[in-house]
């Protein structure tokens, strides 16, 4: 009787761990497609930025074409997670140039649309922002319960692998240097 | 630093109020003297063994001294309001032309229930003092705010109703610079929300708001943040708004609470004292007297520059 017990009791811890631990991995899938849906969000606002900028200057024509190329290689679908990173890394390095570089024209900047634009793009980029913070704190959350007795007894039968959490891009820490965006 | 003794205006006010306040300080003593001396007499006739009239005599002196309080009292009222409205109301002015008080006005408490800021519901609630204004682009309010529950306890003799303290001190209502959808609560950390915070989070979730793991070792030490969406959590405490949280709260004595909803931001700061009180026993004429008041306003007030509420780059104005 008294094994009976003990046998059930392991079963149901074991079920109970086994289950938080899916429920923590998937709490990690669905952070990253948080991570998407905000960066497609963002892709979206590009071609109308593009337009507007277009219209006032005749300079950054090479910047402008490069970010219509990074944004329709992003969408493409052909690209995996880590790619769509590094292209959403380069789009923002662009037009954070781009929005620098616009403070040689006064037409431009004072422009409705450009500056609606402005706010939902720097929106946008604190939205990304706290997503990335999401999925990192998912995936430390996911990988502590992996690596800690007693997660790490099911996780090592079960085969759970820990993850890499997000790093931030070397471009972002760096400060905006509007003499090396100009450069690109 | 705002100074009474420069503003002629105020002086007038101050001086007018001043010859009142001795009237009433007058009125309570005399009241409080006459009730004395109807002890003093009905101890003395027991003491000589003429009991009837020392009741007569308490009687007498006991209604008299009482009619004197009461009136004294009501006065103080008056006088109280006239304070708030016409001596705190032109010093708010230096601070921001935009500020003003309205003393029989507060924090509603269907706002207050609507806040989140506090687990439990009162069953006696009072506001008072609101002060209202705009610090550049970010309009905001503060009230006091007294919130209680009972508890009521079956003894032997009947019932024993029992009055808790909820909160007690100023609630601070702004704008916030973000657009956001969800619930943000973030509340100090104390042994039961810490256990609350880690039963929800490694068991079961309770209710529809989780708790919000931040990165911010000690921002995540000293409060517990629980939140309807994770990522506008996120979006809302950025690493930056948790540094200036931590260092707001460290400017003030007891542990705030704060909460985002429907696009505004709550702080509840609890106090001890009572502010924009009009002293009775001491001297309105003493440079110092709004010391404490205009400090606590100002504090109010650069709360939004604190917190950097002003910077509209959100998609919101």
């Amino acid at each position: 009787m008294i094994i009976v017990i003990i046998i059930v009791v392991i079963l149901l811890i074991g079920i109970f761990f086994y289950n938080s631990l899916i429920a923590k991995k998937n709490q990690v899938t669905n952070a990253f497609s948080a991570i998407d849906v905000m960066l497609k969000k963002r892709f979206d606002l590009i071609p109308n930025l593009v337009e507007v900028v277009k219209q006032y200057t005749t300079y950054e024509q090479g910047t402008l074409t490069k970010i219509v190329e990074l944004r329709a290689k992003a969408i493409s679908g052909n690209v995996n997670n880590a790619e769509k990173a590094e292209l959403d890394a380069q789009l923002s390095s662009s037009i954070k140039g781009l929005m620098v570089n616009v403070e040689n024209y006064p037409d431009l900047k004072a422009n409705t649309n450009f500056i609606n634009l402005q706010t939902t793009w720097t929106e946008s980029e604190e939205q990304i922002a706290a997503a990335r913070r999401t999925y990192n704190s998912s995936v430390t959350d996911y990988n502590n319960s992996i690596m800690m007795f007693p997660g790490s007894l099911f996780a090592g039968i079960l085969n759970f692998q820990p993850i890499a959490v997000l790093e931030t891009a070397a471009e972002e820490r760096k400060n905006i240097s509007a003499k090396e965006l100009f450069n690109n | 630093m705002f100074n009474t003794e420069s503003n002629v205006a105020l002086q007038q006010v101050l001086a007018a109020l001043e010859e009142q306040r001795k009237n009433i300080a007058a009125g309570q003593k005399k009241g409080y003297f006459i009730i004395a001396g109807g002890i003093a007499i009905l101890i003395l006739a027991f003491v000589l063994g003429f009991p009837i009239p020392g009741f007569i005599g308490i009687l007498a002196l006991g209604i008299f001294g009482g009619i004197k309080l009461s009136g004294a009292y009501s006065a103080q009222r008056i006088y109280s309001d006239k304070y708030k409205r016409n001596v705190i109301g032109t010093a708010l002015k230096f601070i921001d032309p935009s500020l003003t008080i309205e003393p029989n006005n507060g924090i509603g408490e269907n706002e207050f229930r609507h806040c989140q800021l506090f687990n439990t519901d009162p069953d006696r609630y009072k506001t008072e003092d609101l002060v209202m204004g705009r610090a550049g682009r970010t309009g905001f309010y503060f009230a006091e705010v007294h919130a209680e529950y009972k508890t009521v306890e079956r003894t032997k003799e009947g019932t024993r109703t029992e009055w808790h303290e909820i909160f007690k001190g100023i609630i601070f209502v702004a704008d916030f610079n973000k657009n956001f959808n969800g619930i943000t609560i973030i509340r100090p950390k104390d042994f039961g929300s810490a256990f609350g915070a880690w039963f929800s989070k490694n068991l079961f979730s309770i209710g529809s708001n989780d708790v919000v793991k931040l990165e911010n070792a000690d921002f995540d030490k000293t409060f517990v943040t629980y939140g309807s969406d994770q990522i506008e959590a996120r979006y809302i405490l950025t690493p930056a708004m948790m540094e200036r949280i931590l260092n707001l709260n460290h400017q003030s004595k007891y542990s705030i609470s704060l909460s985002f909803i429907e696009s505004r931001m709550y702080i509840g700061f609890p106090l001890a004292r009572n502010y924009f009180e009009a002293p009775v026993f001491k001297s309105l004429l003493d440079p110092a007297i709004m010391d404490e008041d205009i400090t606590a306003i100002k504090f109010m007030y650069d709360i939004v520059k604190e917190l950097d509420l002003n910077t509209r780059i959100w998609g919101k104005n």
